[in-house]
């Protein structure tokens, strides 16, 4: 349970303020997909940020799961970020002179994982992104689809409990975001993580459960979590994300 | 993050910019090759130098002067007052200096003291000639011979002292007095030619009429005094390597034939009977304390002393110098090369920002993240510390047959101390994590959210 409480995010001191957002309150049920929708400049990222904790408010609180993030601080913060969330960014952020293994480990060695418990973890997750014969392939010989996939397998890998996208299909051509949709959607039913993704395409976000639409900082409309969400009929790759539990 | 991954970690982005790597880890390797060098060397010629201070002096002995211009410094600033009592002066270094010598009473003074056991004159004399029936005469030093030098014997006896009337000589003689081998020279004769001092006071006056009126008879004077005795070839020695530069051609007789050729040369001058110093071998002298106690009484008599452990020092300070010079040039390379570490850290953190920028909102530590960076910076300071050392322990095996067949040496002159090469190498990583401080501190505080922002 995510719960966002009168967050304002204001830049810059006296004349020159921008605020970015305005006394913006809602709450996320666990295991939902969320979709935070806007123009550039309405204030998606930095709600984002703010709910990661990477980045603090001017005002406000979130609550994640009973911890409030402008309480965690240093070592602590390291920490919950280690174990509770995972990040799916645009531009995929995968290190290309590294194999997939390599990458998928990263969120694990962060956590201090073991490294038998790594081997078979960063394994599972390759598969359930369907690149198990890719594991000791360099990230820089993959596919656009295939890299996206990976940095899912990495954002999945430690079990998040909040998995933050980043525009996930926006580096991406239209059937390969679909696909791309269609993985996390269903990794999300699998392992019934909350799943909150940072976009501005309105037909990805109509596919989420709950949509919060931003203008300016503030929440224009909310769309509630009764909406019909599309699931995939048939598993996206070969491995069934339901082996990954 | 656990240590052994950030070390994996490290060495995978070292192994991603190998020639950036190799560049930033040469320049260390060139100081460290300086460095390693320096230590060999110095390794190397200390030992050299104990080694000629083993085998050419006893310890129990003292040097003993009347002079401490002699064993210690002393002022050449100022010009001296003449004493005629002084005897000569000498030259060192361009300043003129009176030196006093010890007399036979001085040496008397000396070996009368109670814990004194012997003392022998250091005696070197420039003969005129060695020669043998119909063979050429050559010129050459005669020194009495020390009870501890140590030279090999080719053939004969190395008697200690050398018997009356005996001479050893080393085997760059044989030839040229026409031997074939050390064992034909043995016991045969050699004739040793000294000349005495022209002495105008006791002279002719007939005679000095004459050389004035024919110069060219001068000559002939000079000739009719020579003095020619006959020594038996006691052995034949094998130039020691050890031995002091310059001394390698010496022939060896005992001190009394050396202290009585010499005053065949010296009859009649003010050099008669002084010596710059003479060696008092001290009763248990082998003790440290027991040969302390043997100075003091020598200075309370208004002499200087010098014992061997303090020659060495003298000769250490010597190479010390030396190294110090080295090691300074290998130094500023090193210091030099820091930079280069930084310039490199500072590009990696900057080529690797989003990276970091990852790391940090999957939670790593900014401890860990640093540690990342120092982690970078002490794997290229071990690549250059390998690399320097390794290339200076090529150099080593490389130079030390040639310096070997160069001087005739059977040690090596380069030596490598396991334990030296490893502080060194550890010196150098520890150089680097410093290096690499500041960029892994950029590193460190670098914000996610800039770090990720995309375009």
């Amino acid at each position: 349970m995510i719960t966002v409480k009168n967050l304002s995010k204001i830049y810059g001191k006296k004349e020159n303020t921008f605020t970015a957002l305005n006394d913006v309150s809602f709450k996320i049920p666990e295991g939902a997909t969320v979709a935070i929708v806007g123009k550039s400049g309405s204030g998606k990222s930095t709600l984002m940020h703010i709910m990661s904790g990477l980045d603090s408010p001017t005002r406000g609180t979130v609550e994640i799961d009973g911890n409030i993030l402008s309480e965690l601080k240093g070592k602590r913060m390291d920490r919950f970020r280690a174990t509770s969330m995972s990040f799916i960014f645009q531009s995929f952020f995968v290190e290309p002179n590294q194999t997939s293994f390599q990458n998928v480990t990263l969120p694990l060695e962060i956590a201090r994982v073991g490294r038998r418990a790594r081997k078979s973890k960063a394994l599972a997750a390759l598969e359930a992104v369907g690149l198990s014969d890719k594991v000791d392939s360099k990230a820089a010989n993959l596919s656009g689809g295939q890299k996206q996939r990976l940095a899912i397998a990495r954002a999945i890998v430690n079990k998040p409990k909040l998995i933050f996208a980043d525009e996930p299909t926006g580096n991406l051509d239209s059937s390969t975001g679909d696909k791309i949709i269609q993985l996390l959607f269903g990794l999300n039913k699998a392992t019934g993580s909350t799943l909150i993704i940072v976009t501005h395409d309105h037909e990805l976000a109509a596919r989420c459960q709950i949509r919060i639409n931003l203008k300016d900082g503030v929440i224009s409309s909310m769309g509630g979590i009764k909406t019909v969400v599309p699931v995939a009929k048939k598993p996206v790759t070969k491995a069934s994300p339901r082996k990954y539990i | 993050m656990y240590i052994s991954d950030i070390i994996r970690r490290s060495g995978r982005s070292i192994r991603s910019a190998k020639i950036r790597t190799l560049l930033t880890a040469m320049a260390i390797a060139v100081g460290t090759f300086a460095l390693s060098l320096t230590l060999a060397a110095s390794n190397g010629a200390q030992e050299f130098v104990d080694q000629i201070i083993s085998e050419n002096f006893d310890p129990s002995e003292l040097i003993v002067a009347a002079d401490e211009s002699i064993v210690g410094n002393a002022d050449t600033s100022k010009p001296q007052e003449y004493d005629p009592s002084f005897g000569a002066s000498a030259s060192g270094a361009g300043a003129v200096i009176q030196v006093r010598r010890l007399t036979d009473e001085d040496i008397n003074k000396i070996r009368d003291l109670e814990s004194v056991e012997s003392v022998r004159e250091g005696i070197q004399l420039n003969i005129q000639y060695i020669t043998r029936e119909g063979q050429k005469k050559l010129v050459g030093t005669v020194a009495g011979f020390s009870p501890s030098q140590n030279p090999e014997a080719l053939a004969g006896n190395l008697l200690r002292p050398p018997a009356s009337q005996s001479i050893l000589l080393p085997e760059g003689y044989l030839e040229p007095l026409g031997f074939t081998n050390p064992e034909d020279a043995v016991g045969q004769k050699v004739a040793i030619a000294v000349r005495k001092p022209v002495n105008t006071a006791t002279l002719d006056p007939a005679l000095i009429a004459d050389i004035q009126a024919d110069p060219s008879r001068l000559s002939q004077l000079s000739e009719s005094n020579i003095v020619i005795e006959e020594f038996t070839i006691a052995a034949i020695f094998k130039k020691p390597t050890t031995s002091q530069p310059g001394t390698e051609l010496y022939m060896y007789v005992n001190n009394d034939d050396a202290r009585r050729l010499l005053n065949i040369t010296t009859e009649g001058t003010a050099e008669f009977g002084k010596f710059l110093t003479v060696n008092a071998k001290i009763k248990n002298g082998e003790n440290a304390d027991t040969l302390k106690a043997a100075q003091a009484d020598i200075s309370e008599l208004g002499y200087y002393s010098l014992s061997v452990e303090e020659t060495q020092a003298f000769l250490n300070q010597a190479i010390g110098i030396l190294q110090a010079v080295v090691a300074t040039f290998g130094a500023i390379a090193v210091i030099a090369s820091i930079f280069g570490i930084i310039n490199t850290m500072y590009i990696s953190v900057l080529q690797r920002t989003r990276e970091i920028g990852l790391m940090k909102a999957l939670g790593m530590r900014k401890l860990d993240i640093g540690r990342l960076f120092r982690l970078e910076a002490a794997l290229i300071g071990l690549i250059g510390g390998l690399l320097g050392t390794g290339l200076s322990l090529i150099a080593g095996f490389v130079a030390n047959p040639i310096i070997r067949n160069a001087i005739d040496y059977d040690g090596d002159l380069l030596r490598f101390e396991p334990l030296q090469v490893g502080a060194l190498v550890i010196i150098l990583i520890v150089v680097s994590i410093l290096a690499g401080w500041l960029p892994s501190r950029k590193a460190a505080k670098l914000d996610p959210i800039e770090a990720l922002r995309t375009e």
